[in-house]
């Protein structure tokens, strides 16, 4: 069984990957998980500059489902870079750098000087985190997004995969613009907008009032963006939603995803991503498949 | 013995599920991976493997952990206080049924050698940990491999709960010869007020005492008041809400003094347990 998948120019060993933002800067996990065992790491999104993130409580449970406006806290570049990095490109996977600025510019030097450095497989671009005021949900605007894409691509040489937020009228015009300008994949989809109330207090829970719903609760409101950007752009897709479960997976891939990222439920079940590689092949044969790549997109609707 | 694995993630079955308290529960859970590796201070995470709602798992604390014939650790103990979504549910848990558990998790109680008086400090379900500190300080069970061994001269528990009906445990902490001074809020059982009040009302500290606190924020943020109003040194172990209980979400932060100021520490990797100056408690 041919397990591996090829995202632009580059091949992953399979599908499973984790998303961003799930499973820390990969060292957490490390007596977890056999990183040899994944298709690719994806660690939380970094910044120019350190973030202390959102105040507190950050996240908040919902049925099938968890709200969360951490604010992408992190310790900015400068720590990844002597820190992280060194550790992340040690292990046996694929390493996505996610990365987030708060302009385009700011997005271009993140992966001019990251796009120097051995051992990383892709960029991410965190164009759609819905935490943050003042303005970086540049994937709400395919002019935006166009924009940023094509600055990183100018200066980068590694492969962009550009993530893009669910929080939109319309996605296609947006993967479009991002496609235009270069992107070698598209990672759908990022949280969606809600809110949680503590109605006895009359009190937003989370200190940041709204959040990011992810988990379960989400998974057929994001396979119906990969459906819809698949059919609309040529570029491959990263699926990302509520995946949990092996039939969560082909359900993603049969829609139009080469791979998928497991999110939240790194969460509630720590180990889920290895069952989720050892199952694959069994699932694939019952449909008489002999690899990922020929199910990919197969639906027929 | 060979060594026990570092993690451990898996359904295991519950073996009892008995009252201890009103609405307090002691759930003895079968397993012998975590009952070798864990310490006191370390959590598990607990969640039903079937269900969607509730989603993430929930932390608890080791409360004990149980030798078979053979001196083996073959299971843990938890307590609960029922509350919420999930420990509703945990409530009609019965033997034979089961439960996604992963751990252990956080870092455990440091070594307490050459104390001489360790005073465990106590608000309502914030005594779970204790029972197991107290044996292990006592030298009276070694935990996670390690032989027992004496740690300080003498341990002390101050328990403080609302009512009388809450208050569990009490004599298995007094078996082990500790010495117990108990307090409610509405004066049914013991010293009548918080305790803190209690904590004021007992004889100072003297030089080589130790604290620790676990329990409600506000009780931390008290004792830890008054242990540095009384320069006895502390550690609070502290509940943040967690979502994962590994270090990768982000969402258990506590601000804690740096350098330059503060910083987030996530609870469950860099605690729960931290020395009382070490948490900014103005920025909570
Ligand atoms: C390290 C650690 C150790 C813990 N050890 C124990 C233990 O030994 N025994 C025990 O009974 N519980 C313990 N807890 C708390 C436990 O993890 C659950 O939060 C608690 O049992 C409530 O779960 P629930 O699903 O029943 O309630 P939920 O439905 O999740 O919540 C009920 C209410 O409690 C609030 N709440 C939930 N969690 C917390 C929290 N951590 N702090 C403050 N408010 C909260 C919610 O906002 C809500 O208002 C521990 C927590 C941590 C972080
Ligand atoms: C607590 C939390 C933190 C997240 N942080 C990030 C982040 O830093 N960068 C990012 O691109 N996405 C982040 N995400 C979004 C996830 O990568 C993913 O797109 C989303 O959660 C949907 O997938 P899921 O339902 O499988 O979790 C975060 C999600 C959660 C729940
Ligand atoms: S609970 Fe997720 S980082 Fe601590």
């Amino acid at each position: 069984m041919d397990l591996s998948v090829q995202i632009g120019s580059v091949r992953l060993r399979n599908p499973i990957l984790v998303a961003s933002g799930t499973f820390g800067y990969g060292r957490e996990m490390a007596d977890i998980v056999q990183f040899s065992q994944l298709g690719g790491i994806i660690p939380k999104t970094i910044t120019l500059e350190p973030r202390a993130g959102n105040a507190l409580p950050r996240s908040v449970e919902t049925p099938c489902g968890m709200l969360n406006a951490i604010g992408l806290d992190n310790d900015g570049l400068a720590h990844f870079l002597e820190y992280h990095l060194p550790y992340l490109r040690t292990l046996p996977t694929a390493l996505i750098v996610n990365i987030a600025g708060k302009s385009a510019a700011e997005f271009a030097e993140l992966a001019q000087r990251l796009s120097e450095q051995p051992g990383i497989t892709a960029l991410e671009l965190n164009l759609s985190c819905p935490n943050v005021a003042g303005g970086l949900d540049f994937a709400t605007d395919p002019r935006l997004t166009f924009q940023v894409v094509e600055q990183v691509k100018r200066v980068c040489r590694l492969p962009v995969w550009a993530k893009l937020t669910p929080n939109v009228t319309d996605i296609v015009p947006i993967a479009r613009a991002a496609v235009d300008a270069g992107a070698d994949a598209l990672s759908l989809v990022n949280t969606f907008v809600g809110m949680a109330v503590d109605w006895r207090r009359r009190r937003p829970i989370l200190a940041n009032v709204t959040g990011g719903l992810s988990g379960p609760a989400i998974k057929p409101l994001a396979l119906r963006f990969v459906w819809q950007v698949a059919r609309a752009v040529p570029v491959p897709i990263l699926g990302i939603g509520g995946i949990t479960t092996l039939d969560d997976v082909l359900e993603f891939l049969v829609a139009g995803a080469s791979a998928v990222q497991v999110g939240t439920a790194n969460f509630f079940d720590p180990t889920v991503t290895m069952r989720l590689v050892a199952g694959l092949p069994e699932a694939l044969a019952s449909l008489g498949a002999q690899s990922v790549q020929e199910i990919v997109g197969s639906l027929q609707a | 013995m060979t060594t026990p694995p570092r993690f451990f993630h898996g359904t295991v079955t519950a073996l009892e599920n008995v009252a201890l308290a009103r609405g307090t529960y002691r759930l003895r859970l079968a397993s012998s991976e975590l009952a070798r590796a864990i310490a006191p201070g370390q959590f598990v995470m607990l969640r039903f493997p079937d269900r969607l709602d509730p989603l993430l798992g929930r932390a608890f604390a080791l409360m004990d952990t149980v030798r078979d014939e053979h001196g083996q650790p073959h299971a843990i103990d938890i307590g609960y206080y029922v509350v919420g979504k999930m420990t509703r549910l945990l409530e009609r848990l019965r033997p034979g049924d089961r439960l996604s558990v992963w751990g252990p998790l956080g870092k455990p109680f440091p070594r307490y050698d050459g104390v001489r008086e360790l005073v465990l400090i106590a608000g309502g379900i914030g005594q779970t940990p204790f029972l197991a500190l107290a044996q292990r300080a006592l030298g009276l069970v070694g935990y996670s491999n390690q032989p027992a061994r004496r740690e300080c001269e003498q341990v002390r528990l101050v328990y403080g709960t609302r009512t009388a009906d809450l208050l569990a445990s009490v004599e298995d902490f007094q078996r082990l010869g500790v010495v117990v001074h108990i307090c409610t809020e509405d004066g049914s059982a013991g010293y009548a007020g918080l305790v803190t009040d209690l904590l004021a009302e007992l004889p100072r500290p003297q030089r080589g005492d130790y604290w620790v606190a676990c329990g409600p924020m506000p009780m931390l943020r008290a004792v830890a008041k008054l242990a540095q109003d009384w320069q006895v040194p502390c550690h609070v172990s502290l509940e943040s809400p967690m979502a994962c209980g590994t270090g990768i979400c982000y969402s258990c932060v506590t601000p804690v003094r740096s350098l330059d100021g503060w910083d987030y520490a996530r609870v469950c990797l860099d605690g729960p347990i931290f020395d009382a100056c070490q948490i900014a408690w103005d920025k909570i």
